[in-house]
């Protein structure tokens, strides 16, 4: 196992940032968030879970995807630039396993979502073990760990005041070629596992149990947010519309937007003509737990929940998507 | 006192649903992780989960919006029993003045309230509560535990000064601050007891009165729109506030405006449920100072 020093680990950062647009967890007020980092004193490095999972950065929660210029006669049409490469750094387990899960979704399954497919294209991930499972954190229960590097280019793991280095992927090597490496002291700190455990139901048990009371028990609390799909690494529905930014008599500028959007939220499922087939908040709900654990798995493979606990920790009434699928094993033990 | 008054509140809820009282009991118990989150009681045997300590801070008065609708055709809507502190039954009366809820179909169980903790227990008040001077409700059907003493605070607004010592320009500056870190979840809408548009102006597609964008000017808008919406409505029970991911301080933007129509019209939301809102009244012969 190689290793690197933090100070070579902080200039090695602020070489990439010349080349690279370089997204770090940094505090914005009460919050730790990935965003674009022009400097490494502006990174977190001592974090837990940031508020905001990283995916904002693959699939913007807003992103320009057409400009309409129209005027004189002439409609033109201009796609937005391309996107310069970028490099995530401290990237959590569960968060890289979110975008594996994306890959699956968006990536693999035809026809490809084009916007996602060139950041990921074009995005190094630089993982950071967890030193332990925080409150809400099952990763362990969906096949991951909190120091998992599989879904990484190349994963850190902190140990006293160097950093342990295990290269993944070809890219990861290309990046970290430039990073100064010595052989390991030491051997990889193991993470503080918590007893945090869930068990994801059968897609059989879920199929039985669509009908049955527990949703609506569930969906009585549901106040029909959409922090927990605006939080989840793997949510990825969105609205797209077209904004007049600008217009007058020399022409216009319409701005072809996608923009997230939430399963939860009343109205998202309405139709032409007005008619709503998801009209009842237990509707809702049930349908993001469906999606997750029966429809993902069933249509597109992976179950589209990492157990990052986002969702359990934001949810203002408490909500919890890990005591959802122990009620939901526990049907199958009263019938 | 909070476990008898805990008792008290099981035992109510109790007889309500044994006697058929009420289809439901809206309250608090204590989740797996430890939090204390909203409970609905169908069933007497399952009173026992409800709690009652200083980590009920959620207003549950915005459940009594799922309840509008009769469970079957032709019946009328479900009678309901919900567990309410003073800033709670405030939020009550102004659904009440606005035809929202039927006061025969609520029962309420008012709680005579010490206050909330701000971070679990032992932590100071929460800032509302430690400005509050109403510990009973002003209405309730049966009322739980003895109003507790509290100083007489007298409301200086202190916590607007450094707000209002802005100029317009720094304002403008704090509140995009903020704003821009709007995910625009609606967690905020969708905790307010007086936030019940079937369609809200910010999700309007037939006219679009907003862009779908979650950025700046639309969350700015968002946000405003809101607080004027809220105008003489708002009680100030900071659930937008505590709903907040991103912990924006709407509740100044909203005690601002409570306090233009207190400075204005010598008028405090939800005191009963007779007395229209300032903003919902035309009067002749007003001469506001504007």
């Amino acid at each position: 196992m190689k290793a690197t020093t933090r100070k070579d680990l902080i200039a090695w950062l602020t070489r990439l940032m010349e080349e690279y647009t370089v997204i770090a967890p940094a505090v914005v007020g009460d919050n730790v968030l990935y965003k674009r980092v022009a400097s490494t004193d502006e990174i977190a490095f001592d974090f837990t879970r940031t508020d905001m999972s990283p995916k904002e950065h693959f699939f913007p929660d807003t992103q320009a995807i057409l400009a309409i210029t129209k005027g004189h006669g002439e409609v033109s049409l201009a796609e937005p630039p391309l996107e310069r490469e970028q490099v995530v750094f401290g990237v959590r387990p569960c968060d890289a396993r979110g975008l594996k899960v994306l890959d699956a979704l968006l990536l693999e399954h035809q026809p490809a979502d084009a916007y996602y497919a060139e950041r990921r294209e074009k995005t190094t991930l630089i993982g950071l073990a967890c030193p332990e499972m925080w409150p809400g954190c099952f990763c362990t229960s969906l096949d991951s760990a909190p120091d998992e590097a599989g879904d990484m280019d190349a994963m850190l793991t902190e140990a006293g005041d160097s950093y342990l280095v295990q290269i993944v992927t070809k890219k990861g090597e290309d990046l970290a070629a430039s990073l100064p490496l010595s052989k390991a002291s030491q051997k990889r700190p193991q993470p503080k596992l918590s007893s945090e455990s869930a068990s994801v139901p059968s897609q059989e048990v879920w199929r039985q149990h669509f009908d049955d009371g527990v949703w609506a028990r569930l969906a009585d609390r549901c106040l029909s947010c959409r922090v927990c799909t605006y939080v989840c690494p793997t949510c990825r529905c969105f609205d797209v519309r077209d904004d007049v930014t600008q217009s007058g008599v020399e022409g216009s500028v319409i701005q072809r937007l996608r923009a997230w959007d939430s399963c939860l939220s009343e109205g998202y499922r309405r139709i032409a003509g007005g008619h709503d087939p998801r009209p009842t908040k237990m509707q809702r709900l049930r349908n993001r737990f469906y999606c997750k654990f029966h429809y993902c798995p069933q249509d597109f493979g992976p179950v589209a929940c990492v157990g990052c606990g986002r969702c359990i920790v934001a949810c203002p009434v408490s909500i919890d998507i890990a005591e959802m699928l122990g009620d939901v094993a526990r049907l199958v033990d009263e019938t | 006192m909070s476990e008898s008054m805990e008792t008290t509140i099981r035992d109510r809820a109790r007889d309500l649903l044994e006697q058929e009282e009420v289809h439901c009991v809206i309250g608090y118990e204590r989740g797996p992780r430890g939090d204390v989150r909203p409970a609905f009681i169908y069933q007497a045997e399952d009173a026992e989960r409800l709690v009652w300590n200083q980590e009920c801070g959620h207003n549950l008065v915005v459940y009594l919006h799922d309840r509008k609708l009769p469970l079957r055709k032709g019946e009328e809507p479900p009678r309901v029993a919900i567990v309410a502190k003073p800033c709670d039954v405030r939020a009550l009366n102004v659904l009440l003045h606005e035809g929202q809820v039927a006061r025969e179909r609520v029962f309420v169980i008012g709680i005579a309230c010490p206050g909330m903790w701000e971070d679990g227990e032992g932590s100071p008040l929460q800032a509302r509560c430690r400005r509050c001077k109403e510990r009973v409700p002003v209405l309730y059907d049966t009322l739980v535990g003895e109003p507790p003493e509290v100083e007489d605070v007298e409301e200086d607004w202190a916590d607007l000064a450094e707000l209002e010592a802005m100029t317009a320009e720094e304002r403008l500056a704090f509140w995009v601050q903020e704003f821009q870190r709007c995910i625009r979840c609606y967690a905020c809408r969708q905790a307010c007891p007086g936030c019940y548009c079937y369609e809200c102006v910010a999700e309007q597609v037939d006219p679009a009165w907003m862009g779908i964008a979650i950025d700046l000017p639309e969350v700015f808008f968002y946000h405003v729109m809101r607080a004027y919406h809220l105008a003489g409505r708002c009680v100030e029970c900071d659930a937008c506030e505590r709903a907040c991911p991103v912990g924006i301080p709407l509740s100044l933007l909203n005690r601002k405006i409570a306090k233009e129509v207190a400075d204005l019209f010598g008028y405090r939301s939800g005191g009963d449920p007779q007395t229209p809102p300032p903003l919902a009244t035309f009067k002749r012969d007003e001469d506001l100072p504007l």
